[in-house]
């Protein structure tokens, strides 16, 4: 646990010590709330949510990215790999929720006639998942502008997409316009379950590939024995 | 400058003079008690440090160049029928080394010849197409780039890489302190990684892959950056690792230590045989 707590340490460091990123990632949710802020509320509230996840996404992306140069030194050093991948997760987890609880008081002051609890239940959802997509895009993806340009692919895509088309549930934020009708539009539960539905599974799901694809990265190589 | 830090200046010139321990505690030695006896100030009695350690190098007639020998131990790191191909050439064709503890083996050879590839396979970060590799101990790697975090200080690579080796914080800083200071560097507390120069990078680097004192240490050209002061130092750390019993491999392309290493593997003459 140590090691997890170290890695998160030094993870959150690097992250809070990029200061112009994290004024762009703490702006990049409020330019979506403000543009649909005065013809729709309720949709200023599910575009402020997708604006998180690619906030959260894209430090995720860089984060993964700038961490491949030193992660083979602390493979090495003893770590293994979980400690790598769940350290780093924690760090941008905890950089999720400080970067959607300003959101959330917002939408307290802003909005009314919604259901809080479940919007708060999008925001955990939305950190949960993007930091482990970002991670993922990174590992598969290790140059930061085609991983930049996948992120940008799929929000653009859950923005302009019919959450009842089928195939868009194959996105990774679908919930968020899931839940996001239930919170807003005060729907039946089903809207809630199958947005916890699909979001817990894209979590899941995402960050077992994610330990997954470091796991192989990272793994000792069959050539080398310890006596 | 008082009597302490031209004393202390002088041990650091005599060193990087190729002036065995010995002799430079004598000469040191010496000097202090001069100083302490005529309390005149060192400048005036002496001159430079940098002068005087000069002269003395001269009057032993020039640097120790073969520091002492020790018997080697146990076998550390065999590598066995290391083979590597990129896109059908091969860069490595059944590449042998063994490394005992105590000793030193420097991986030479042209600009692509699979030194760092070799290093890497050594390090288990690189698969080969054949071959083995058997490490008796912990691994510590220096690669020739990267390997450092650019939005970290010194002091917190020092508490990263030292909790993966089971080091306390306080552990950590203060080995990572000293390792620091053996190659004439003081960490400047709070400047991070991306500040640094090129060669103080590199010595960054190099305290990291010590760190926790692994028995076998892989250098891929650490050295680069670094002026030449520094680079004595680093051939001074290299063999004191080696008589605190370390298995050492060092990539290097600079064949002027070749005569103070243990073990050459040449892969300029193995990569003309696959050719």
């Amino acid at each position: 646990m140590t090691k997890i707590l170290v890695v998160a340490e030094s993870a959150l460091r690097e992250l809070l010590r990029r200061r112009s990123v994290l004024v762009i990632l703490l702006l990049l949710p409020l330019a979506f709330y403000l543009s649909r802020r005065g013809d729709h509320l309720g949709q200023s509230i599910r575009f402020v949510c997708l604006g998180l996840g690619w906030a959260l996404s894209t430090a995720a992306l860089f984060a993964g990215s700038a961490a491949r140069g030193i992660e083979p030194r602390l493979r090495l050093s003893g770590y293994r790999s979980p400690h790598l991948v769940f350290g780093r997760l924690l760090a941008l987890w905890t950089v999720g929720v400080l970067l959607s609880v300003p959101y959330f008081v917002l939408i307290l002051v802003d909005q009314h006639d919604v259901r809080y609890g479940a919007i708060a239940l999008i925001m955990a959802l939305t950190v949960v998942v993007a930091a482990p997509f970002g991670l993922l895009l990174s590992a598969v993806l290790p140059r930061e502008l085609e991983g930049t340009l996948v992120l940008l692919t799929v929000v653009g895509l859950q923005m302009v997409m019919d959450p009842a088309d089928e195939t868009t549930r194959a996105l990774p934020f679908w919930f968020s316009r899931e839940i996001g009708t239930y919170a807003i539009d005060h729907t039946d539960g089903g809207y809630l379950t199958r947005g916890l539905i699909q979001g817990g599974t894209f979590a899941a799901v995402l960050t077992l590939l994610v330990a997954v694809a470091a796991a192989v990265r990272l793994r000792r190589r069959r050539h080398l024995r310890f006596a | 400058m008082n009597h302490d830090a031209w004393l202390a200046a002088l041990t650091g010139e005599l060193r990087r003079h190729g002036v065995g321990p010995d002799l430079t505690g004598h000469v040191v030695a010496e000097a202090a008690t001069h100083l302490a006896e005529s309390g005149e100030p060192p400048l005036a009695v002496f001159g430079p440090p940098q002068a005087y350690a000069r002269a003395v190098a001269d009057s032993l007639g020039g640097p120790d160049q073969r520091p002492p020998r020790r018997r080697p131990g146990p076998v550390r790191l065999a590598a066995r029928g290391i083979t590597k191909r990129y896109r059908g050439r091969t860069v490595l064709d059944r590449v042998d080394l063994t490394v005992r503890a105590g000793e030193i083996a420097a991986v030479v050879g042209a600009n692509g010849a699979g030194k760092s590839t070799f290093l890497r396979i050594c390090a288990g970060l690189l698969s080969p197409d054949t071959g083995t590799v058997q490490v008796d101990g912990a691994l510590g790697y220096c690669p020739q780039d990267g390997g450092t975090a650019e939005f970290l200080d010194p002091d917190e690579h020092f508490v990263l890489v030292g909790a993966g080796r089971g080091l306390s914080r306080r552990a950590a800083r203060r080995n990572g302190r000293a390792g620091a200071a053996a190659l004439d560097w003081t960490p400047p507390a709070g400047t991070q990684a991306r500040h640094l120069s090129g060669g103080t990078r590199q010595k960054l680097n190099l305290v990291l892959a010590r760190l926790g004192e692994p028995d076998v240490l892989l250098l891929d050209e650490p050295y680069q950056g670094f002026d030449r002061g520094t680079y004595l130092d680093f051939w001074h750390e290299v063999w004191r690792w080696r008589d605190a019993g370390k298995a050492i491999v060092v990539v290097t392309h600079l064949l002027n230590q070749l005569d103070r290493v243990d073990i050459v593997l040449d892969l300029t003459a193995q990569g003309e045989r696959a050719a």
